[in-house]
């Protein structure tokens, strides 16, 4: 199953050095968000972090799988969001570590196939409305957009991300 | 999702409750609301027309499309005495930022996961 975000880092340091990084609640504060992480398997813990409307800032979390030092798996639940989250890690030669995070389920298809469709699976008009709604932020030439009472709502959520991004300190 | 034949009872939404990304990739799960929107892809339509290669009611067609329209995929007119239904390729985009915003946030996670790498001893 293709994951809905597969993000895969390469890290100058040995295995060992990263997993720890995953597995230490104390790691995982420093260059995630604070947490009551345990290693140990059905543990349940919380992530923190700025509430915004839809999300009370508080992310859920329970430990699915933990196979040192190459995988750890834990759900992942914020807002009305409930996904997994996965790290796979391997060595990459050289004391190096290869790092891939996967986050996948939500709602199963759902963001495959938004995926999909915005790299142009569709064809024809969908591309062309799409492009006309790009161009000018409205659904295209010769229709009226009509305003959907959900849309501040929406527009309400898309903070939560941001509230945890923190600038990298690079 | 009801069946029954007839008018789809109406249902307000909850004022209080944002619409989140979780709602609408719930509305695109579903293969009879991928095929409508497909259908609309193609330009606006009826229910009537939308029911058409369908094996199932119209109050079943629109019983998906009231889904659709509360996620935020498509938008309704009424011109006479129908209803036509358009696409709302924002609703795509929205959620397409919005998967990218989940993206950036862990690509800045893991960039700080390197960081700290360096930085312990």
């Amino acid at each position: 199953m293709k994951a809905d975000i597969d993000l895969t880092v390469t890290y100058p340091h040995p295995i060992d050095r990263v997993w720890a990084a995953l597995t230490s609640s104390e790691a995982l504060a420093a260059w995630l968000m604070p947490n009551d992480f345990q290693p140990v398997v059905g543990h349940r813990f919380t992530f923190r972090t700025n509430p915004a409307p839809g999300f009370d800032g508080i992310v859920r979390c329970r430990v699915l799988e933990l196979d040192p030092p190459r995988r750890i798996v834990w759900s992942w639940a914020g807002g009305k969001i409930d996904t997994t989250v996965t790290f796979t890690l391997e060595p990459a030669g050289g004391q190096r570590t290869r790092l891939r995070m996967q986050q996948v389920g939500f709602h199963g298809l759902g963001a495959q196939i938004t995926r999909r469709i915005m790299a142009s699976g569709w064809p024809g008009l969908l591309r062309e409305r799409l492009a006309a709604h790009l161009d000018n932020g409205s659904a295209g030439p010769g229709t009226r957009p009509v305003p959907h009472q959900g849309a501040r709502g929406w527009r309400a959520y898309l903070p939560v991300f941001r509230g945890w991004r923190q600038t990298p300190s690079k | 999702m009801p069946r029954r034949p007839g008018r789809p009872k109406r249902q307000q939404a909850p004022a209080h409750d944002p619409l989140q990304p979780a709602d609408r990739f719930a509305a695109l799960a579903d293969p009879t609301r991928r095929h409508l929107l497909e259908r609309l892809a193609a330009g606006d339509r009826a229910v009537s027309e939308l029911t058409s290669d369908l094996d199932m009611s119209q109050a079943a067609v629109s019983q998906h499309l009231r889904v659709l329209r509360e996620a935020g995929l498509v938008t309704a007119r009424k011109d006479g005495r129908h209803r036509y239904y358009q696409l709302r390729p924002a609703g795509l985009t929205e959620l397409r930022d919005w998967l990218d915003e989940l993206e950036r946030f862990w690509q800045g996670r893991l960039t700080a996961l390197g960081d700290y790498l360096g930085e312990s001893p």
